[in-house]
């Protein structure tokens, strides 16, 4: 899984030094689908073992990869230096490369905690929207639930990353908004 | 002439996580000093760390006639620490910027804790092959 991801995040890069090449020289790439589906897997095979387990699971999952994406995307970048360059370097350029987007909306309080907000959550896109207008409240507190479980992974990979670049933090998703829109508050701790 | 050579890997708990003589066979007690030097030199770096945007870091510390210079990962998570005599300060540039090559491959490695010790042999032999070619050790 970690593979995969990672795998699915970088661009192929070039293959030098491999003499015998034909002039058709296809790059490795992998379908986003198959990372779509791998998300849906892992959730649903996360649920079968039981609910308590699963979002802690999901968690620590997404904690290992969110601390090697890190380390991986500082790579060629300046030095990140206090904990609001960790955070902008999290909504522009780690959000770019992992979610093929940036964040809209970025809040803090000044006192340690920020609302990142993700109008159309790549991971979320495939769930129907939630219309807040009549409907059947209990439909859509299932439907909201559903949500919040795809969300561990990513609050996972956010928490990894950030702990790896030197800022201990918590993160919750925020599963009032309506997907594929989606927040994340991050606490510093 | 032997040059006295030591490189240390220190992780973000502030252990080493990966340590090379790079000279020859040395009698022990030296090895101590460097290994104490290092050790003492992580608060001078931390210092200078955090007052500069550049991953390369001049020399930091030095102990008598020995040199510490030292290379931050841009993520501010790992610590790359060279003891020497001042000899050849230009090839200890490209030399981090080769080790720390690797040291991202261990590190991406599903299998490699994030405070476990480096232990891997390929990843030995190519820092010394690097020493050797770069730093001439």
């Amino acid at each position: 899984m970690h593979a995969r991801m990672q795998g699915l995040s970088i661009q192929p890069q070039h293959q030098g030094g491999n003499v015998s090449q034909t002039t058709f020289n296809p790059k490795k790439r992998c379908a986003d689908v198959c990372m779509e589906l791998l998300l849906l897997e892992s959730v649903h095979l996360y649920k079968n073992r039981g609910a308590p387990a699963a979002s802690a699971a999901l968690e620590a999952i997404g904690m290992r990869v969110g601390k090697q994406l890190a380390e991986r995307y500082t790579k060629d970048r300046p030095r990140l230096g206090e904990t609001l360059e960790v955070i902008k370097f999290l909504c522009k350029d780690f959000w770019l490369l992992v979610f093929k987007k940036q964040v809209d909306n970025l809040r803090t309080n000044h006192k340690g905690v920020y609302v990142l907000t993700d109008n159309n959550f790549r991971w979320l896109s495939r769930s129907p929207p939630i219309s807040s207008a009549g409907g059947d409240p209990s439909q859509e507190e299932a439907l909201r639930e559903v949500a919040l479980q795809h969300l561990h992974l990513p609050c996972g990979i956010l928490r990894g990353a950030m702990i790896q670049l030197g800022v201990p933090c918590t993160v919750e998703a925020d599963h009032k908004l309506s997907p594929p829109a989606c927040a994340f508050t991050i606490r510093l701790s | 002439m032997t040059s006295a050579c030591t490189f240390v890997i220190v992780g973000q708990l502030d252990h080493p996580i990966y340590e090379a003589d790079l000279t020859g066979p040395k009698e022990q007690q030296a090895q101590y000093l460097h290994q104490f030097v290092l050790h003492a030199s992580l608060d001078a770096i931390d210092d200078i760390m955090w007052s500069t945007k550049e991953c390369h870091l001049k020399t930091t510390d030095r102990f008598n006639n020995l040199l510490v210079t030292a290379y931050v990962t841009p993520g501010n998570s790992a610590r790359f620490l060279l003891l020497h005599d001042g000899r050849n300060d230009e090839n200890i540039k490209s030399f981090f910027t080769e080790v720390y090559e690797l040291y991202l491959k261990i590190m991406l490695n599903p299998f490699h804790g994030p405070a476990s010790k480096i232990m891997n042999k390929e990843f030995d032999k190519k820092v010394r092959t690097y020493a050797r070619k770069i730093l001439g050790l």
